[in-house]
């Protein structure tokens, strides 16, 4: 101990520390280079992208041909890529692909505001679903219905208004010279409550048929929904592409805590808004188009997070998941107590309220520290 | 860490030998890049600092010292622009530090909030990476020259072997440690710390301390950092400065500033204060903790004369008996 070289000189022997082969990249990352750009790629999440494309293409598959009547999956194929025969196609493509097609969109759409909410609010106690987005939608959309408003290409948009507008409410009042992160997901609870009694109040007051068509409407559900739905979710998905990669990338940088994340550079308000600008308009898009399909984008980042090991949410695992969820969901919905459908949102909601609690117990307990806010 | 256990004789050598180093480098005192004019910091409506006025020496420990609330950690969080000034300004090269982009500061200014916190299940050599933050876009997310810093931070500070642990299962002297290197990782000239030595035990407070001097040193970065331990404070600054109640009190070296007299007014503490048996520097005891009331003024006196018990006796004992007189005719 004593031939220890003393703390405060300057020494070469730092020099003669072996150096780490691998480099300081963090861990589990591969670089990828093109021309200028470089861009890191965590090699786990990867594989994760990769094994849930293949789960989806699979039950994808398995969705086409499980119905009231069964089409081989060779059959399905054929369909899908513009062969099989009349019958086929019109099982397969004009009736079960629409809806699938709807699922594909929809899902992800609620696996990436969940996971960019959740990071904004350092909760993953936090969605769309919880903080009252997807009840702002629903107010505007059941009060459109109520008011007689039947045109289906007018309603997503409608919807989308009602979402960001309640998102509004909610960060404007979680505002006090910055947004805390606590507050933001109380404040969202309590907005959601207030709003799911106008949602109540305007179903009573309303007609009984559009009150039925309501009804089913909050419970979220694809069935005798299609492309009318899928067209306006396309679209935003597709504008909003390249703000979605942003996000990828932002993402990592407001995971810290406030001050050191300001401290390494980030207008950390501004990227903020903008994270939970995209997740608000994704979710309202999706909840006008299926309803709020409970809990799915509560569960599909905690679920993708597990996947990848990452330290934040990770957004195209998210997306995938949200999917696999919605689509595995639906076709559960579909069959489990065949010839009777379930919508999407009460299989959903089955599996997603027991994790609620779980997730609840868990962080009033030892997780309790790790809650994010000051 | 067996630097943090290093004898007290090695530890005389080591301050000499820094002692002789240092003196060519006070010839260049004078410049200052970051600097406070009439800073006026409030919380709500609760104002914290009031008119304060300072500049940060380049090249030096400053180490900015003053009871609890004193406003200390709230003036270094305005130098690092996490604080919005009342009015007042904060100059970074002249220039005023709320009309320069964050992240521009960020390639200037290097901080450490007190308790920050890192996302779940982190490991450490992400954690450090995410110090280059400033010097990356999102087409440009690892360069060459990013990895050279986070290797060249992660030896700096011995957190190397820790480079695939998770941040979560590690000590609170390591978790420091990564938490430094991460700002240095981010490669700045001015690096501020708030308070880095709080929760850790002695040995992993002098580590991080003799850490940040030996930075100070072989780059010759400027360092500001929080402390609220005196003797810490004036055995590791070189411009010292002594806040109370929003205010300046005093500023200067060590050796100018800390007296018995300057931590009765800040602290309103009666202190004796003696050089550092091995540094050299002002060493601040407490003057006569309580004690049964029944024995005589012997006791008294030789309490002071324990706690210095190794150093030297003549120095403290004198001092200790004036101390004495001074609590006995209050």
């Amino acid at each position: 101990m004593s031939t220890t070289a003393p703390t405060g000189a300057p020494g070469p022997e730092a020099a003669a520390r072996p150096a780490r082969t691998a480099g300081a990249r963090p861990a589990g990352y591969g670089l990828i280079r093109r021309g200028r750009g470089s861009f890191l790629l965590h090699r786990r999440s990867a594989s994760a992208v990769l094994g849930l494309l293949v789960a989806l293409a699979l039950i994808c598959v398995a969705y086409l041909s499980v119905g009231d009547s069964f089409v081989s999956p060779g059959r399905v194929v054929a369909v899908v890529f513009g062969g099989g025969t009349g019958a086929d196609q019109l099982i397969v493509g004009t009736l079960r692909e629409p809806r699938l097609v709807l699922g594909l969109l929809v899902g992800p759409a609620f696996g990436i505001s969940g996971a960019l909410v959740q990071t904004v609010a350092r909760n993953p106690l936090a969605s769309p679903d919880i903080i009252g987005i997807s009840q702002g939608a629903g107010v505007v959309t059941v009060g459109a219905l109520t008011f007689g408003v039947t045109s289906y290409t007018l309603l997503p948009y409608l919807s989308i208004l009602g979402g960001l507008t309640a998102a509004a409410l909610v960060y404007v009042f979680a505002w006090r010279g910055g947004l805390h992160a606590t507050r933001f997901v109380l404040i969202g609870i309590g907005f959601s409550i207030a709003l799911k009694s106008v949602i109540t109040l305007l179903m009573t007051k309303g007609d009984v048929l559009v009150a039925q068509q309501a009804q089913v409407w909050m419970t979220g559900s694809l069935n005798g929904r299609g492309y009318d739905e899928a067209a306006p979710m396309a679209i935003a998905l597709a504008v909003l592409t390249p703000a979605v990669l942003w996000a990828a990338y932002a993402q990592r940088t407001v995971s810290m805590d406030d001050d050191t994340a300001t401290a390494l550079g980030i207008r950390l308000n501004r990227v903020r808004l903008g994270l939970v600008l995209i997740g608000v308009v994704l979710a309202s898009v999706a909840t006008g188009a299926a309803g709020p399909v409970d809990f799915v984008a509560l569960m599909a980042p905690q679920i993708a997070r597990r996947m990848t090991g990452t330290a934040q949410i990770p957004l195209l695992t998210s997306a995938l998941t949200g999917a696999v969820v919605v689509v595995l969901g639906d076709l559960l919905a579909k069959t489990l107590f065949s010839p009777t459908e379930l919508p999407v949102g009460v299989l959903t909601a089955a599996v997603g309220a027991p994790y609620l609690i779980w997730l609840l117990i868990r962080r009033s307990g030892a997780g309790a520290r790790a809650a994010g806010g000051k | 860490m067996v630097d943090g256990v290093a004898g007290p004789d090695d530890r005389g050598e080591a301050a000499g030998a820094d002692g002789a180093a240092r003196s060519p480098g006070a010839a260049a005192a004078g410049a200052s890049r970051l600097a406070a004019r009439e800073l006026t910091l409030a919380y709500d409506d609760r104002t914290v600092v009031r008119d304060l006025h300072l500049a940060i020496p380049d090249g030096r420990i400053t180490v900015i010292v003053g009871p609890n609330a004193c406003g200390k950690s709230t003036t270094l969080r305005a130098l690092g622009r996490l604080l919005k000034p009342r009015s007042g300004t904060v100059l970074l090269d002249g220039e005023e530090l709320a009309g320069v982009p964050t992240r521009r500061i960020a390639q200037s200014i290097g901080l450490l909030p007190q308790s920050p916190t890192a996302p779940e299940a982190i490991t450490v050599a992400d954690l450090v990476s995410r110090g280059r933050q400033p010097h990356q876009r999102w087409w440009q997310q690892w360069s060459e020259e990013d990895e050279r810093a986070v290797t060249a931070a992660m030896e700096r500070t011995d957190v190397t072997e820790l480079a695939d642990r998770s941040v979560d299962e590690l000590s609170g002297g390591q978790r420091q440690r990564v938490w430094i290197a991460m700002a240095l990782a981010q490669e700045t000239d001015l690096l501020l710390l708030d308070e880095p030595t709080t929760f850790l035990d002695i040995a992993h407070q002098v580590e991080v301390l003799d850490l940040v001097r030996r930075l100070n040193h072989e780059r010759g970065r400027t360092v500001v950092i929080v402390l609220h331990d005196l003797n810490q404070a004036a055995r590791y600054a070189d411009h010292l400065v002594a806040m109370k109640e929003g205010a300046v009190v005093a500023e200067g070296r060590p050796g100018d500033v800390v007296t018995a007299d300057l931590v009765r007014e800040v602290f309103g503490l009666e202190a004796v204060v003696i050089p550092d048996p091995v540094t050299g520097s002002p060493l601040v005891v407490p003057g006569s903790p309580y004690a049964p009331p029944a024995t005589g003024a012997a006791g008294d006196a030789s309490v002071p004369g324990d706690t210095t018990g190794t150093a030297d006796t003549t120095g403290p004992a004198g001092t200790a008996d004036t101390t004495g007189s001074r609590t006995a005719s209050r």
